[in-house]
């Protein structure tokens, strides 16, 4: 591994805003040497020995949560999971006496999930163990931001001027402001577009360029990242129906086709199938779903490893 | 029981007095205000480099009592004011219960009189309940000592039942006081729509739900020819068609918060819940439409919107916390520094935006200096530095915005009814 004065160590990862381009250089290669200890026939190291994790989820949730659980076993810690419906929480505790709690039993870093916007930075103000934002509301999603980076730069080699089409609901997406982030740190040029009522105020402040029509962000794209539509949004009035989404903004073959030949199709799951995407695209040559579900573990490895590890002890792993 | 304040800068907005001149009190009355007074037997008051002005006068702000002492009550809401140099303070009727009919307005005008240290209005409700369905005894809650009558905290959204408030109200010459934003609009909204909600994923209520609502408002007071004061005006459209109406002879009046004045959303970056109030602190085009609304005389009145809560209940992620924060004790101070030091606008209008303006919206007896009259005063020093630290707040509420910051001037002396309750930031109860 490359020698660099950079260091993670205890740093909470709140969301990409506070990462510097080569901090997030470090950890996309970091993720890289990770994916080959995945890879391996036996896969666990013990760099992170006698470390414990926290996998504290407020909210529901599949890849994020499984994927840091091995990613913290793979490397050796200890890993522990709670889940809001089987904890205090619906006994009326706050969230910071849930964090003392948690801290308490001498953890070393806590994965956080929770439905409010900046929870995790409440959570990084209360306690010491390092937190780890796996999805604070609508804010940010740093770990999905990472793991997108991670899968396009291994396919298309580069960051730096790809141009990268965000499709779909991104007011209420976290994983859409991540990457709306993180990607033009990264150089790359981001399109959105979406029903104009999913699109949130002065979007263009964050440096993409915001269309009415999806194809015109499809146009020439590298990548093409579906968001997922959430149904209690057209109850809310903020589209008229899932049909007419799917008609109007739904990824399918012919849209597809709008963007480059050799276009990247990624999906933060889980997928309405038929809805935003259609069946034929997301199992198709070009969708890169399931690299992104292996790639989290890996990237996932990676931060566990940087924020605990300070990138020191490598040499187990090598 | 004389008391004689000397050498003071003597501020009067009502009669644009200002001149270095003694102030005499005696028996909880102005006796004289003039050069060189000479008096035997009377305190003296050393007011030299200091300002003397009319008590300030808040007319919006929650004093939480009765049901939510928790977040505050009388004695240590009262306190509050003496602290930040207001003598009298106007309380919003959202209590527990809610203060819509006249033995509350009666029982909570006896309890402040009894417990509290400086003057306290009462304003009732306009609907039962605040449920915006039926009118409450407005009529013999102003018989009984209401100043105004709102609904605060919220809108009332039918228009048919506003109209009936208006009118209602003006049979006794008072004031409809609204609280103006669609909250099909804004309802979810936990800070201003713009770009800092965008980037921090936050609900946004968006200004146009306070343009929609005010546009209203003032088309019924124009129509039924009635009074109306808006509450906390925070967007630049509103501010324009209060301005508007008001050329046209519509009988509005308006009032701005000290932290709408002086504060963006940026200040909302880092979640704190601090920052988190109803109607949100907007972008910096918005606080640039309200001083100019406070210059031209728009805008009527600074007030604080003093809404304390108990430290519990902001001490939780932003989406959850109440709106509101505390404002009597930091209000003085942040205008002298935000606005005053910073040459946008003079002492002169700045005092008589806190003293003899809020106190026209209501017709109140307060906010001048007038031989004859009250010995309600405030003595401020302009120059004093110091730095915002809740833990010394007399108020229950320890959220403020502006904790830590360093500001420059502020009250350190409160007269009400001719006697100290307040010297050198210190309450006498």
């Amino acid at each position: 591994m490359a020698k660099s004065n950079i260091s993670l160590k205890n740093r909470d990862i709140l969301d990409l805003d506070t990462l510097s381009t080569e901090e997030i250089n470090l950890i996309l290669k970091t993720a890289g040497e990770m994916k080959n200890i995945m890879n391996r026939d036996i896969k666990k190291v013990p760099t992170l020995r006698g470390k414990s994790i926290i996998n504290l989820f407020f909210e529901p949730s599949t890849r994020t949560r499984t994927s840091f659980e091995l990613a913290g076993k793979y490397l050796g810690a200890d890993v522990v999971n709670i889940t809001t419906s089987g904890s205090s929480v619906v006994k009326g505790e706050s969230l910071r006496d849930t964090l003392l709690t948690v801290e308490s039993m001498r953890v070393d870093a806590i994965v956080m999930r929770h439905e409010a916007s900046g929870a995790a930075e409440f959570a990084a103000k209360v306690v010491k163990p390092v937190i780890i934002n796996a999805g604070d509301g609508a804010h940010a999603h740093p770990t999905q931001g990472l793991l997108d980076m991670f899968t396009i730069q291994e396919r298309k080699g580069r960051l730096t001027g790809l141009k990268v089409a965000i499709i779909g609901d991104i007011l209420y997406s976290r994983v859409a402001r991540t990457n709306i982030c993180g990607l033009t740190k990264m150089g790359a040029e981001v399109h959105v577009a979406g029903p104009a009522p999913l699109i949130p105020r002065e979007l263009a402040a964050m440096g993409v360029t915001v269309h009415q029509r999806v194809e015109d962000a499809l146009e020439g794209a590298d990548v093409v990242d579906v968001l997922r539509i959430q149904l209690e949004r057209q109850k809310k009035g903020l589209f008229p129906s899932a049909r007419e989404y799917a008609r109007i903004f739904g990824i399918n073959k012919a849209r597809l086709a709008l963007a480059k030949p050799d276009a990247l199709l990624m999906h933060p799951g889980p997928m309405n199938r038929g809805l935003e995407i259609s069946p034929e695209v997301a199992y198709g040559d070009q969708s890169v779903i399931c690299d992104e579900v292996q790639n989290g573990v890996a990237v996932r490895m990676a931060l566990l490893f940087l924020v605990l590890m300070g990138g020191k002890n490598i040499e187990v792993i090598a | 029981m004389k008391l004689l304040l000397k050498g003071g800068r003597v501020i009067n907005p009502a009669t644009a007095y200002d001149e270095i001149a003694d102030v005499l009190i005696e028996d909880g009355i102005i006796k004289e205000i003039g050069s060189h007074i000479a008096v035997d037997n009377a305190e003296i008051y050393e007011a030299e480099g200091l300002i003397v002005t009319p008590g300030l006068v808040d007319i919006h702000v929650h004093l939480r009592e009765p049901g939510l002492e928790a977040k505050e009550d009388i004695v240590s809401g009262t306190q509050a004011a003496a602290a930040g140099g207001f003598t009298t303070v106007a309380c919003m009727p959202n209590t527990r219960p809610i203060i819509d009919n006249s033995i509350l307005v009666a029982g909570l005008k006896h309890r402040a009189q009894t417990e509290g240290i400086v003057n306290v209005e009462i304003i009732g409700a306009m609907s039962k309940s605040q449920e915006g369905k039926e009118l409450a005894e407005i009529g013999d809650m102003l018989l009984n000592g209401a100043v105004a009558i709102s609904d605060d905290g919220h809108f009332v959204n039918n228009a048919r039942l506003f109209r009936a408030g208006l009118e209602y109200a003006n049979i006794f010459g008072k004031r409809i006081i609204s609280h103006a934003e669609d909250e099909n609009l804004s309802s979810e909204g936990v800070m201003h729509e713009g770009a800092v909600s965008t980037r921090l994923g936050l609900v946004g209520n968006p200004s146009v739900s306070e343009d929609i609502a005010v546009s209203r408002d003032v088309m019924l007071a124009e129509y039924t020819n009635s009074l109306l004061h808006v509450a906390h005006v925070s967007s630049k459209n509103a501010v324009d068609i209060i301005r508007q109406a008001k050329k046209r002879g519509v009988n509005v009046t308006t009032e701005a918060t000290v932290h709408h004045l002086t504060l963006t959303d940026d200040a909302v970056i880092g979640y704190n819940t601090a920052t988190k109030v109803n109607p949100p602190l907007r972008s910096q085009d918005h606080v640039d439409a309200l001083l100019a609304g406070l210059l031209d005389g728009t805008i009527d009145a600074i007030v604080t919107d003093h809404a304390p809560h108990a430290y519990e209940e902001k001490d939780v992620e932003y989406r959850y916390a109440p709106s509101g924060f505390t404002g009597l004790e930091t209000a003085l101070g942040v205008i002298l520094t935000e606005l005053v030091h910073t040459g946008k606008i003079g002492l002169m209008q700045v005092i008589e935006k806190m003293t003899y303006g809020p106190a026209k919206v209501l017709g109140l007896n307060a906010g001048c200096l007038k031989v004859g009259g009250k010995a309600d005063i405030t003595i401020v020093n302009p120059g004093q530095e110091w730095t915002v630290d809740s833990r010394t707040f007399y108020t229950r509420g320890k959220h403020t915005p502006y904790e830590g910051k360093k500001l420059k001037g502020r009250a350190v002396a409160t007269i009400v009814g001719g006697k100290f309750v307040m010297k050198n930031g210190e309450v006498f109860a």
